[in-house]
């Protein structure tokens, strides 16, 4: 299969120094100086932030390809290169086929006029031609479902009524690559499906799509292939459970370091905690689990008197309100009699239940009887699961695990379906009567 | 469906000739027209008087030209009367004034789409000067209804007003190009363009006639400022109901295209950088 859009070696550098606008005293001292430069022959260092360095990917024809990537990687600069809105400092770009862009869509739309005006408008100054508008108008219509204000001005639509039509006209424009930049964070839960669908559709169809989107689902069920760009560099590239993947882990990096700035504070001084470390079943220390691996939590502690009954207690959280687990010496009753001086303190917790992410570590003692805290519940560490469940084949096998639900049971669906599924029920029925 | 494999590089220098980019202007014609289409809706509905004040400008201008330059300056009309005399040269003057004010700035107003959208940036440019055509009309009508009443004359040169319009829709959307491009980059221009208009208007046969200037300089003078030629044809067709003089409407001509040649080239040279930095 051929290219339909090729990177080669792509470099871009907004000029200007620090993004200010450029003066005609500035722009006269920089020409003062390459002349200089010039008369001297010495090169002249190019000024301006970098947005793009070296960047070189290909894009398959009839492909679905992702870019992702924290904010200011790049990825938008990439797409406005690709849709000539913005031009490469180095580097070619190779585009075989029209081009239709959904670079944050809505914008361009004018609230002065009604929504129809928009439509005529807007449509013709994206590349449709009148018949095109003519032949498309009620479907535009339909898919933005802004039938009943379609001769209100836009300044009377709601901010997501607006970006559905724009959305909606810019899907309709039938180009060969598609271009998508965060179209998803717009409209209602309805209306991202529906648009979901609508890029399923172009896909399947022979499109190619180029999809930036922090949607990470979205960007699973919808995209085969692309690339994680940070800092302007790409960080990786290939099949995008793989890119996913080291893209969560980079998120968590950088949660578990930011969590781990979170110093525990123990001011009452009871009992200090002066270490945590996590270990598996071996007791070899680790900071990365698997899902259902055994876990144990090694706390070492000092007191500074003899402590009696101190009842620890062993949480986990994943950085919501409230802990997800909580192992608890005042409810389980696994109480030391007593401890002095230092001491250490292990929690094994057997097959953790939990789906990969970053988790916290909190810790708290209360007293001999259950009240009053002798340590304050606290974060005092994190670790990762980095693996989850092997079997996990779905469509947001690995954009789901840094989103929903944190644990995981072992469970089986059934599901029966068309004329003999009622007939069990039916059964039971019978007999029951 | 993607098997016209027409492959479009896309990189730092641009080397398209001239004749390429003409070719995709009018591969893009309709966009010039929706925007030209945008414009004048907006007129209609922003402003209360719409398109009244392409009817009010020139004439508080008369008003003011006739008490100024025609009673207390007592500048001749020559042929008819000032007030004839003056009208004829006034309506074309505004739009030439509009369009380049509307041209210039027309990047600017439209820079979210600039930085959304690709399509050739001259065509919001030219958009705007071809909305100005509708301003130019009504004020064209205006003329016409009013001038036998002013004693100018009318004949049949009336239609001259067609190809003297076109040459002067040239030169306005060349200069209108040249200023928009740089007013992108420097927006000092927006301060310096009504100013600019301001100067350009009175070195132009506007309030008095051509023949103030010598005939030996009537050429250099046409060849530097082109909107004079054209005024002075204006005026002869529409208040004398003469022919325009050829010599300096061929002279106005050349020069008009050789601003709008330079215009389009200077901002298809900046063009690339206009989403960065608008």
């Amino acid at each position: 299969m051929s290219w339909a859009v090729r990177f080669d070696n792509v470099s871009k550098r907004y000029p200007g120094n620090n993004w200010g606008y450029p003066s005609l005293r500035g722009d006269l001292s920089r020409l003062g100086r390459s002349a200089a430069a010039w008369l001297t022959r010495r090169r002249t260092e190019p000024e301006g932030p970098i947005a793009l360095q070296d960047i070189s990917f290909e894009v398959k024809e009839g492909e679905s390809f992702a870019l992702i990537g924290p904010n200011g990687a790049g990825k938008t600069t990439t797409l406005k290169m690709l849709t000539r809105i913005s031009f490469p400092s180095q580097g070619r770009i190779h585009v075989r086929g029209r081009i239709g862009a959904l670079i944050e869509v809505g914008s361009g739309i004018h609230p002065e006029l009604t929504g129809r005006e928009n439509i005529w408008l807007y449509g013709r100054i994206m590349g449709m031609s009148k018949p095109d508008i003519a032949r498309r108008f009620d479907e535009i219509v339909e898919f933005a479902e802004l039938g009943h204000v379609l001769d209100r001005p836009v300044k009377r639509y709601s901010s997501g009524m607006q970006l559905r039509l724009g959305f909606s006209i810019a899907s309709h424009i039938d180009p060969d690559i598609f271009v998508v930049d965060e179209a998803l964070a717009v409209g209602d839960a309805g209306f991202q499906s529906k648009c979901v669908e609508r890029m399923m559709r172009l896909v399947t169809e022979g499109r190619t799509l180029l999809f930036v989107s922090h949607h990470l689902q979205a960007v699973e069920a919808i995209c085969k292939r692309g690339i994680f760009l940070l800092n302007g560099r790409i960080e990786a590239a290939g099949s995008v459970p793989d890119i996913l993947k080291s893209y969560i882990a980079w998120i968590d990096n950088r949660q578990q370091e930011r969590w781990s700035k979170i110093g525990a504070d123990n001011p009452s001084g009871q009992i200090v905690i002066d270490r945590i470390t996590f270990h598996d079943a071996s007791g070899a220390e680790r900071t990365a689990f698997r899902t259902g691996e055994d876990i144990e939590v090694r706390l070492a502690v000092r007191s500074s008197r003899p402590i009696v009954r101190p009842n620890f207690a062993v949480g986990i959280g994943d950085g919501r309100p409230g802990a997800l687990i909580v192992c608890s010496m005042a409810v389980d009753g696994q109480v030391p009699e007593v401890i002095d001086g230092p001491s250490v303190v292990s929690c094994r917790m057997r097959g953790l239940p939990l789906m990969p992410r970053v988790y916290q570590a909190w810790c708290g003692v209360r007293g001999t009887h259950g009240y009053g805290f002798l340590l304050g519940w606290q974060m005092v560490g994190t670790f990762r699961v980095t693996e989850g469940p092997t079997n996990m084949t779905g469509v947001s096998a690995v954009s789901n695990l840094s989103t929903d639900a944190p644990i995981h049971v072992d469970h089986d669906w059934d599901v029966a379906t068309g004329a003999n599924a009622m007939a069990p029920a039916l059964g039971v029925e019978e007999r029951t009567r | 469906m993607a098997t016209t494999a027409v492959e479009l590089v896309i990189e730092s220098v641009t080397r398209t000739r001239q004749v390429d980019r003409l070719r995709e202007l009018w591969a893009f014609r309709e966009v010039v027209l929706a925007f030209a289409e945008r414009n004048i809706r907006l007129k209609y509905k922003q402003a209360v008087l719409g398109v009244g004040w392409a009817v009010l400008q020139p004439l508080i201008f008369l008003g003011v030209f006739v008490v100024v330059f025609g009673r207390m300056a007592n500048v001749s009309g020559g042929a008819t009367s000032y007030p004839a005399f003056a009208l004829a040269a006034l309506v074309p003057w505004f739009f030439v004034q509009t369009s380049v004010s509307f041209g210039a700035q027309a990047l600017l107003m439209d820079g979210a789409l600039l930085r959304k959208i690709y399509f050739p940036r001259e065509t919001p440019v030219l958009g705007a000067v071809l909305s100005s055509g509708l301003d130019f009309a009504v004020g064209f009508a205006l003329l016409l209804g009013l001038e036998p009443f002013l004693g100018g004359h009318l004949s049949w040169y009336v239609l001259m007003a067609i190809p003297l319009w076109l040459v002067l829709a040239v030169l306005t959307a060349g200069v209108s190009l040249l200023l928009g491009a740089l007013n992108v980059y420097y927006r000092d221009f927006r301060y310096v363009l009504p100013v600019g208009l301001q100067l350009w208007m009175f070195a132009s046969p506007v309030a008095y006639p051509l023949s103030t200037v010598r005939a030996q300089w009537r050429n250099l003078y046409v060849a530097l400022n082109p909107a004079a030629g054209l005024l002075d044809g204006f005026r002869r067709a529409l208040a004398e109901g003469r022919m325009p003089d050829l010599h300096l409407l061929a002279a106005s001509t050349v020069a008009a295209c050789v601003i709008a040649y330079v215009g389009y080239w200077v901002f298809k040279r900046m063009e690339p950088g206009f989403a960065d930095v608008v």
